[in-house]
């Protein structure tokens, strides 16, 4: 529709920081989510697997609180080495896709379903920061449950263990926060796309947990029925465990090299990244 | 119920089914139904492609294949055998420590040396046999059946058990039957049904009818298509051996397991659209429970839509390829529940299920503005 009369001017008064302005939208974000019980529920319950792991942790530098339990037996069991740290970023990945499912969807679909974004996008903000502030949001949230309490526990692990430990596995530290930056990465992008592509919060919700539960069925069934295993690279969860398992120096499964499922889950980025970009329009010319 | 409140149902279930099978939204449930037969027939067609390629470079007697013995060299091989189906030849450099006694002490020393590779593939009508090489020296013999009539029927069952009903069935109802109350209220479109003559209870049997007419269609079809496309690369006595046997049957259960599927999972889904805001929650849940089922004690395991639609399956699935050994030791599936039983309890959840959406439609007041 054309706009004929314009009755007011630019404003040209101070802005605040690029920064300040970016931060804005995240902070409300946030503020909504946490008044929401759900969300705040399944917080708490992503918190047990890192408590869990802590009372494992504590057990495993104090053996002899297990003497009467056959202690030196279970010294070997309850090593705490990068298979350890494994299992517990595989536990917090499930939780991050269930609250990334419940949350992501709310972030982009509102504002596209109540043509909302002519009003940010009027505003000194451009596409990027729009994206980049929803993603804040994510992030934020998704670290509380990754690699935060991933940190807590290596942290907790060396000063237990003493420097030689420290010193011995510190790459593991860096490969919790690494990986799971690439797997928050990777997860805000398919809820931030979810969300855009539909503009019902209720419909992305579903397309997200779709997304990685389906994508892992069929790359078992082309593995199972054509006897392959390149299924592997179209399961982002297992591809991400592959990368993980190199980064913390455990035995990578059989299947697509490291490099091969960083490559693959480099372009799905690139793929929602271009999506995101077709979606996010501040204006719709209808022809 | 009367017939005139029958017929009620049927008419609104008749102008549902359109938007069910033919909206655009639709189109992504029929991929899923689909998605196992163009995996089985893209297989089929790799078969069918390798066999007559094989058969055109030369078949190799079975006894002659079976002759094969580690230590040949390669020239022996290939006198008593000479066309092999494939030849690859490749080398590579590898290196291994060695000691050697300097005086009294042992020093390691790191050797490397070029070793050639060569791997033959043989076809001898129904196995392929790959000889492995190094140096000339036979070190590895592999054989494998180019068609495997029971191996394809097991990943069927794995396919069917953990794809079909565990996720496509799953997201297909979850898509379908949300739509059916939540989409409508989603485009603020259900007052419309709600200002026609029609009670609550008609309107909620008529969208299920059509959710459930439009499912069973897609995802019975989806399975028997997909049966169809892992059997259409056998033929001879081995087919006709099935189909006068267990064959009938089998496809009558899958296809059973499927729309079974449909009709609890429809239940659900449909409940949860009505008594929820965000359906998705259960959906998650209920996902989440159907995953881990098998890890639960006898008595839980009982408690999942999964555990009745596998106990009509003919097959027994094999263990996910990728289940950690950890996980696979405290994997134990209950025994599977009778057929009868299986079909009547899911039936009787499905009423229950019914009975409580209907309760809760008659209550349910609109309110576009909160979604």
């Amino acid at each position: 529709m054309a706009v004929y009369k314009r009755g007011y001017e630019r404003y040209d008064g101070p802005l605040t920081s690029h920064t300040t302005r970016l931060l804005a939208m995240p902070r409300f974000a946030w503020a909504r989510l946490m008044d929401q019980k759900l969300v705040v529920i399944l917080l708490a319950l992503s918190m047990l697997w890192p408590l869990l792991c802590g009372g494992f942790i504590y057990l495993a530098n104090h053996l002899s609180l297990l003497q009467g339990f056959g202690g030196n037996d279970l010294g070997k069991m309850v090593e705490i080495n990068g298979k350890f740290f494994l299992i517990f970023m595989n536990t917090q990945a499930v939780f991050s896709v269930l609250l990334a499912a419940l949350t992501g969807p709310g972030l982009i679909a509102p504002d596209l379903a109540n043509n909302a974004l002519p009003l940010y996008f009027s505003r000194p903000l451009t596409r990027l920061d729009y994206v980049g502030a929803r993603m804040a949001v994510l992030v934020g949230l998704l670290s509380m449950i990754t690699w935060i309490p991933g940190l807590f526990l290596f942290i907790m692990q060396s000063s237990m263990a003493g420097g030689t430990w420290f010193a011995a596995n510190w790459s593991l530290g860096v490969a919790i926060v690494g990986g799971f930056l690439l797997w928050i990465a990777l997860l805000s992008m398919v809820a931030l796309t979810c969300s855009a592509w539909v503009k019902w919060r209720i419909v992305a919700g579903a397309l997200v947990l779709g997304f990685f539960f389906i994508l892992a069925g069929v790359s078992q069934m082309v593995n199972s029925i054509l006897r392959v295993e390149f299924g592997t690279l179209i399961n982002p969860t297992r591809a991400m465990y592959i990368i993980w398992s190199a980064m913390l120096g455990v035995e990578v499964p059989s299947g697509p090299t490291p490099w091969e499922c960083v490559s693959v889950l480099a372009a799905l980025v690139v793929v929602l990244a271009m999506i995101l970009e077709r979606k996010l329009r501040p204006v719709e010319v209808i022809s | 119920m009367t017939k005139f409140r029958m017929r009620q149902a049927w008419t609104i279930a008749r102008i549902e089914m359109h938007r069910a099978f033919l909206s655009k939204r639709a189109f992504w449930v029929y991929l899923l139904a689909i998605l196992p037969a163009v995996i089985f027939i893209g297989h089929g067609i790799e078969m069918k492609l390798r066999e007559s390629r094989y058969q055109g470079r030369g078949v190799t007697p079975a006894e002659v294949v079976d002759s094969f013995t580690k230590g040949e060299k390669v020239e022996d091989v290939l006198k008593r055998a000479p066309k092999p189906v494939e030849d690859h030849s490749w080398s590579y450099r590898r290196s291994h420590e060695d000691e050697e006694e300097e005086g009294e002490t042992n020093k390691k020393r790191r050797i490397s040396e070029r070793v050639e590779g060569r791997s033959l593939t043989y076809f001898d009508g129904q196995r392929r046999v790959q000889v492995g090489f190094e140096n000339g020296v036979l070190i590895r013999k592999h054989s494998d059946t180019m068609k495997n009539f029971e191996e394809d029927r097991t990943v069927f069952a794995g396919v069917f058990q953990y794809f079909y009903l565990r996720l496509a069935i799953f997201f297909g109802c979850l898509g379908i039957f949300m739509n059916l109350f939540r989409g409508e209220m989603l485009d603020k479109t259900l007052h419309y049904w709600f200002l026609a003559p029609a009670r609550r209870e008609v309107l909620l049997l008529g969208k299920y009818l059509a959710g459930l007419v439009a499912a069973t269609v897609i995802f019975t079809g989806g399975a028997l298509l997909g049966f169809g496309a892992m059997l259409w690369p056998y033929s001879g006595a081995e087919m006709q051996a099935f189909w006068s046997g267990p064959g009938p049957s089998h496809m009558f259960w899958y296809a059973a397991a499927a729309a079974l599927g449909c009709v609890g999972y429809g239940s659900v889904f449909l409940a949860a659209g009505l008594l929820l805001r965000n359906p998705i929650i259960p959906a998650a849940v209920l996902l989440v429970w159907e995953s881990i089922n098998g890890f639960l004690p006898d008595l839980l395991q009982k408690l999942s839509i999964l555990h009745y639609l596998q106990s009509m399956c003919p097959v027994a699935a094999p263990i996910e390829s990728d289940t950690p050994a950890l996980l696979r030791l405290i994997l134990s599936p209950a025994a599977p529940t009778s057929r009868g039983l299986a079909v009547l309890g899911l039936l009787a959840v499905t009423m229950l299920v019914l009975w409580a959406a209907s309760s809760a439609v008659k209550r349910i007041e609109i309110n576009y503005g909160t979604e």
